[in-house]
């Protein structure tokens, strides 16, 4: 019964450990695929307007203005702290789709994200 | 365009305002929107309205009687904590605007703030204005800009400056025989939009007026012109018109706004719209730059761009004065 019971233990441990590696594994696959991508925040507008990006990348917003402005997606998604001068804002997007979003105190300023 | 009333624009510099005629001139519109800066003075006397820089002409006008005089004061967009090259000095310029106010001959009632009083919402900032503008003695009624509401949906703002425990911060009152409305157009903004009053609000609006006499003059305040400056920069307010809608029975109506850091007024039917200058820094005319960013003069200039609104009211004349004058 000990020999069974051992062996029985040890079956489960393998597999929990293989299972480990191989999600590792999958993630530093993944991780590979990753892109960043940046945005420049100026005079009133994001530039550029309409970003490409493989799921998984981060985007990265910066504002060059010498005013605040508010990363804000139109659905709720992700929005930003009040950005001043030179701040950034980043967010990784592990979804598909595509994601309009605009500046929440300048609302003329609008952009699209698409993640595929 | 029956209820557009008449500019005439006289060599003086004088522009006088009709009430009861029909048609605009827009010479004289262009005219007083040029003095941006260097002072102005409008008044609206028995219905008429003149105005006139600042200096020269005022001696030529008639000073209200004393008695019954409501006088007040419009400061806007202090943007406490702004530091880049169009000013990297708001303490001091906010500092010249109290002791302008401070030195007025006729002492205000009050100070109306139409809002961005800092420019990233942190208490230091709010505390900053709070302790300056404390040496004016005077009672201040505060609207929210969008630099005052950036991180907490107005929260912060709603706590020190709320008058009305309904709502994003809109309230009213009386004063002297005027009834005062404080609007908020810079929450709930919607992606591709302008200003926004939203319906709720609107609804308040239409309530709180209810009570109001016709023939009692309404003062309203916001931080973006409930006007179509210049929608293309965002200056303007999506649901402005029908807020306005709901003014249309009264005989005189004043909108007080702040937001694109420079004087402007035009008069429709019976309401006069007019923006404040900033005390911070100025922004560039619509549509005479890129953007409607923080606009960079030259230092010794920078005074004569920045100001503040003083606004006097005589009951018996049913009238009310707007005075612009800059910080130097």
């Amino acid at each position: 019964m000990h020999r069974l019971r051992s062996l029985f233990i040890a079956i489960v441990s393998l597999t929990l450990i293989l299972a480990v590696v191989l999600r590792s594994a999958r993630a530093t696959g993944q991780a590979a695929q990753t892109q960043a991508s940046e945005i420049k925040v100026d005079n009133f507008t994001f530039s550029p307007e309409v970003v490409t990006v493989p799921l998984n990348s981060t985007v990265t917003w910066t504002n060059k203005d010498d005013v605040p402005h508010v990363i804000a997606s139109t659905d709720g998604v992700f929005r930003s702290k009040g950005l001043d001068t030179d701040d950034r804002y980043s967010f990784k997007f592990t979804r598909a789709g595509t994601y309009s979003y605009y500046c929440s105190i300048h609302p003329k300023m609008t952009g699209k994200i698409v993640v595929q | 365009m029956k209820d557009i009333k008449q500019f005439v624009s006289t060599a003086s510099g004088i522009i006088e305002h009709d009430h009861h005629q029909d048609g605009i001139d827009r010479r004289g519109f262009l005219k007083c929107m040029a003095w941006a800066g260097s002072g102005a003075l409008c008044v609206v006397e028995a219905g008429v309205l003149k105005s006139a820089a600042l200096g020269a002409q005022l001696g030529s006008l008639k000073k209200p009687a004393t008695s019954n005089q409501l006088s007040f004061v419009q400061i806007s967009d202090s943007h406490m904590g702004f530091s880049k090259p169009a000013n990297p000095d708001v303490v001091a310029t906010l500092e010249t605007a109290v002791s302008k106010i401070n030195a007025l001959p006729d002492t205000p009632g009050f100070i109306l703030h139409t809002g961005d009083i800092t420019h990233l919402s942190t208490p230091e900032q709010f505390d900053t204005v709070e302790q300056i503008l404390k040496s004016t003695n005077q009672e201040v009624f505060f609207v929210p800009g969008e630099h005052d509401v950036l991180n907490d949906d107005g929260a912060m703002f709603l706590k020190r400056y709320g008058r009305n425990p309904k709502g994003t911060g809109w309230y009213s009152f009386n004063h002297s025989g005027v009834h005062f409305i404080g609007l908020v157009n810079v929450m709930n903004l919607k992606a591709g939009g302008l200003g926004n009053l939203g319906p709720e609000q609107l609804e308040w609006l239409k309530d709180d007026l209810r009570a109001v006499k016709h023939s009692t003059p309404i003062v309203v305040f916001a931080h973006i012109p409930l006007w179509a400056v210049y929608p293309q920069w965002g200056w303007g307010t999506d649901d402005g018109a029908l807020a306005l809608s709901y003014l249309k029975k009264f005989g005189s109506v004043t909108v007080l706004n702040g937001h694109i850091h420079q004087t402007m007024q035009k008069v429709e039917g019976n309401v006069t719209f007019h923006t404040a200058c900033s005390t911070a820094f100025p922004q560039p005319s619509p549509g005479q730059a890129e953007g409607p960013g923080p606009m960079k003069v030259p230092a010794d200039q920078l005074r004569k761009v920045l100001g503040i609104t003083d606004v006097n009211y005589v009951q018996r004349r049913r009238g009310l004065a707007l005075v612009d004058s800059s910080l130097e």
